[in-house]
């Protein structure tokens, strides 16, 4: 950078080498949106109802409202509560969100009728403990989850199906993907589909892709759920991701049409980084996305910055903001899938920092994307985790007794799914004339870490067979055959009573995953009771049991030999 | 094509102890093509009774997940769930267009009257004839119609 | 991040208001408003002086010759590379930004394609500009070169998004609304 004429010393030069100082960290500049959460640029608070209809909103006028004031106006605040809540002196409603004797019901209620720079002005009032304490009560469903990222550098189908069957068996509830070469798209979610069935059942899977083509495999019944509907805090950057909250409304409710999950995403930092952050903070702006989200009706959100959390990360207070979008993504009774899904750091103590926020609350997917392939595997340009991290999260969950999700599954149980997953995709593919997977390819898969220890697969052939899978009409009722017909009967039958899930709806609540015996469990059946020490969610019985195990531990009974 | 449910009044008065419904109330859920979903067993695919139409939702189903939504303080979810009983009449690729019609500068003022109009008479959808309507309120506004188009 | 041995200085000489040119062996260079004032150095610290030197040395190498226009009233990359290559004597021009991020374009394509695409500015270097602009040149003679390699790297983001976003900011702070683009002459010299 500058030249400098004294020597340094032995100590800067040690610091200089480590990690962290590889990271990027910005000054603020609040006039330009660059800022996180503590802005004089950002709206007062104000809301006035006249004849039903909110007249001002955060001191504007109706008739200057853009399109996210007239939307949020008319469909995420409770008219007829506005008034009386925001009225509530902002410090009065921080103290409850922090304080276990008030109920999440009566916070709800609350937020309900809540206008956006309202919000902002209760969790300014939050440091990062009280806003994790507030995460604790307010998450939508009872029982923490986790969401894992299963895809390839070479966008192949066997090591998705293998890479997806492990992660299932760690304990995911989600698994998503998302490709290199877009073509590959119906392969992969195919190979998604059926490993996630193989590790357990339930899993829900779904793939990455523009709106469009993601609606599309999802009504095929290949995909399961959706999640890439993002949103953005004002108008014009909303506008040029080519949608509106109108467009976006319809989009969720054609989802919910086909019985299919779905989620939106959002986060702070998207708006500035294109430009457009109209002068308020990241958060402030983020807070509208969360609204637009909650009046369009969708059941729950992808929020923690995501793709954007270079931005965030390199301001002051960023991840404090961070932690504080998830808050209030769950206070606004959404599911919240809590980021730490994007590569954020070169510090493995920074990557650990930024994580505990959703990880010792408990939220209700702690990744939106645990990367369940090595990072640069990682079609989503890398996750705050990854397969080389699983033993450390396997240890925290022990050491300070919360539940991430995962688990420490033993080696051959780990060897015997991939090999299945690999084995029952290659006779997905051969029932369905696709191209041949070869038993050096199974092989190969069970004992992988990476693409790179795969043999090569013909591009140009799996490219023509994913076309025609989509020529020809594939569907998720087709795999289940596929599967029945060549002997792997009990992936079938998993994969036959998730699609099944799409008759009841079930998973259309707010925060549905499904257990491992395929029980619907959402914010209604398994509603978060939290209510101070004792109470809520706690780790023990036969999951605390099962995540006392980690790879290498001596027994009581025999320090001689280990126990797993 | 079937009409859906009214919003309220006709359906059963659900609460959150009848959820999930594909454990608790069984009885409730039918495919759209009216085969209890009891029916959806592995010997009937391999006997090839199930279609893939048969693993679709109904819009009474979705009434139904309205009306818990409801009853857990849900308006939105509610309301998104009515919108979409109106759409599981509508074919895959008229909701793809309609979508795209929607974007911002796609579509004229009468586009989108058009399409509520189209919602509205032929597929009896109000609540999503009213959204497309308030969109083409709001884009005119907010100068988000298509460009060189005729009213 | 050391700088070259011999730093190089670039100064944009004004020539006059930039116009369409009519012979076919040429590539315009289009750079953003802020490109060599304020800014001196792309987001890695390329010194633009050797931006322009690795790229106008990969267009002539393949017998082809530039200009460059700077462009005002806009900072987005697609804007400013069509603007570029609408003025340009074969259609084909190179858009940058101050922070490095570049694109090639052709006149005939809509404003928000492109022939190939650098968006990844923490990672283009001195050898990337000079196949950048052998690549236009290639392209402004007709021929279809194959494209330069992009790179990818997981950990650009904690490095450079913020910085990317400040820089983007800044840029777009230089922008001056209804000036028409200009024709410059690069002069660089040792400092």
């Amino acid at each position: 950078m500058t030249t400098t004429e004294n020597p340094r010393s032995r100590r800067t030069d040690i610091l200089e080498d480590r990690p962290v100082n590889l990271d990027g960290f910005v000054e603020e500049w609040p006039e330009k949106g660059l800022v996180a959460m503590e802005s004089d640029f950002d709206p007062q608070p104000s809301v006035r109802v006249e004849a039903g209809k909110i007249v001002e909103l955060d001191g504007r006028a109706r008739a200057d409202f853009d399109f996210m004031d007239t939307f949020i106006a008319d469909h995420a605040i409770d008219v007829e509560t506005a008034e009386e809540v925001n009225a509530i002196p902002s410090v009065e409603i921080a103290r409850a969100l922090v304080d276990p004797g008030a109920s999440r019901d009566e916070l709800t209620r609350i937020g309900r009728g809540l206008t956006p720079a309202k919000i902002l002005d209760v969790v300014k009032l939050m440091n990062v403990v009280e806003i994790m304490m507030a995460m604790q009560k307010m998450r939508s469903r009872r029982t923490p989850a986790n969401q894992a990222h299963s895809t390839s550098a070479k966008d192949n189908p066997i090591q998705v199906a293998a890479d997806a069957a492990e992660g299932a068996l760690r304990g995911f509830a989600e698994l998503e993907t998302t490709l290199g070469v877009v073509r590959y798209a119906p392969l992969v979610a195919i190979a998604l589909q059926v490993g996630g069935q193989v590790g357990r059942g339930g899993v829900l899977t779904q793939c990455a892709l523009e709106e469009a083509t993601e609606l599309e495999l999802g009504m095929r019944g290949i995909t399961a759920y959706a999640e890439t509907i993002s949103v953005y805090g004002t108008e014009s950057v909303f506008v040029d991701g080519d949608d509106t909250p109108w467009s976006k409304a319809f989009l969720a409710s054609a989802y919910a049409s086909r019985g299919i999950k779905m989620r939106f995403t959002s986060g702070t930092g998207s708006e500035v980084q294109m430009g457009n952050a109209e002068g308020r903070s990241m958060l402030y702006l983020e807070i509208r996305c969360i609204l637009m989200a909650k009046g369009a009706g969708v059941q729950g959100l992808q929020n923690g910055s995501i793709s954007c959390i270079g931005v965030p990360g390199a301001v002051p207070g960023g991840i404090r903001a961070v932690a504080a979008e998830n808050l209030i993504a769950s206070w606004m009774d959404l599911e919240c899938a809590s980021g730490n899904d994007q590569s954020f750091s070169h510090s493995a103590m920074r990557r650990t920092a930024r994580l505990l926020p959703q990880m010792l609350p408990g939220t209700d997917f702690v990744c939106s994307g645990y990367s369940a392939v090595p990072n640069p595997d990682n079609m989503f340009a890398g996750s705050n985790l990854d397969v080389e991290d699983y033993d450390d999260w396997n240890t925290i969950q022990r050491d300070l007794q919360v539940d991430g999700g995962l688990r420490h599954v033993r080696e051959p149980e780990i060897l015997q799914a991939r090999e299945k997953a690999a084995r029952a995709l290659q006779a997905v593919f051969a029932e369905l004339d696709l191209p041949r997977i070869t038993d050096e390819e199974v092989e190969a898969a069970v004992y992988a870490h990476g693409s790179e220890d795969y043999p090569e697969r013909d591009v140009l052939e799996d490219l023509k067979g994913a076309q025609s899978v989509m020529d020809r009409g594939v569907t998720g009722l087709d795999l289940v055959k596929a599967l029945e017909r060549s002997g792997f009967h009990d992936v079938a039958e998993n994969l036959l009573t998730v699609l099944r899930q799409r008759v009841s709806g079930d998973l259309l609540q707010t925060a549905a995953i499904l257990t491992d015996e395929f029980v619907p469990l959402s914010a209604i059946n398994d509603a978060n009771d939290y209510g101070g020490p004792g109470s809520g969610y706690r780790l023990q019985g036969e999951r605390w049991e099962q995540l006392k195990k980690l790879r290498h531990v001596t027994s009581a009974e025999n320090p001689e030999t280990e126990v797993s | 094509m079937r009409v859906s449910a009214p919003a309220t009044g006709s359906g059963p008065d659900l609460g959150p102890a009848d959820y999930p419904l594909s454990v608790n109330r069984q009885d409730l859920l039918r495919t759209p093509t009216g085969k209890p979903i009891t029916a959806l067993t592995m010997n009937a695919v391999v006997a090839g009774e199930i279609t893939a139409e048969d693993l679709r939702i109904a819009p009474e189903t979705l009434q139904l997940q309205a009306t818990l939504a409801e009853s857990v303080h849900r308006r939105q979810l509610a309301a998104n769930f009515r919108r979409a009983a109106e759409l599981t009449a509508v074919p895959d690729a008229e909701v793809l267009a309609m979508y795209s019609a929607l974007r911002p500068r796609a579509s004229s003022k009468a586009q989108l009257l058009g399409i509520a109009e189209n919602l509205e008479s032929k597929y009896q959808a109000t609540v999503c004839g009213a959204l497309v309507r308030e969109a083409a309120e709001v884009y005119e506004r907010r100068d988000l119609l298509a460009r060189d188009e005729e009213d | 991040m050391t700088a070259p041995t011999a730093e190089r200085t670039l100064t944009l000489k004004e020539v006059g208001p930039a116009k369409r040119a009519s012979r076919p062996d040429e590539v315009v260079v289009a750079v953003s408003p802020a490109f060599s004032d304020p800014f001196t150095k792309t987001i890695v610290d390329v010194p633009h002086a050797e931006v322009i030197r690795q790229i106008l040395a990969g267009i002539e190498e393949q017998g082809v010759h530039a200009r460059v226009i700077k462009v005002w009233d806009t900072a987005d990359l697609a804007a400013v590379a069509h603007t570029g290559a609408r003025l340009s004597g074969s259609g084909i021009s190179i858009g940058l930004l101050s922070r490095g991020t570049a694109m090639i374009h052709q006149r005939d394509l809509p404003r928000l394609s492109n022939l190939e695409l650098f968006p990844q500015s923490p990672l283009l270097d001195a050898e990337v500009f000079r196949r950048i602009g052998s690549n236009a040149a290639q392209y402004a003679k007709g021929e279809s070169p194959a494209p330069v390699p992009t790179r990818n790297d997981q950990m650009a983001r904690p490095r450079w998004q913020a910085k990317a976003a400040l820089l983007h900011l800044k840029e777009f702070e230089c922008i001056v609304a209804g000036r028409k683009p200009v024709e410059v002459e690069p002069v660089i010299s040792r400092a």
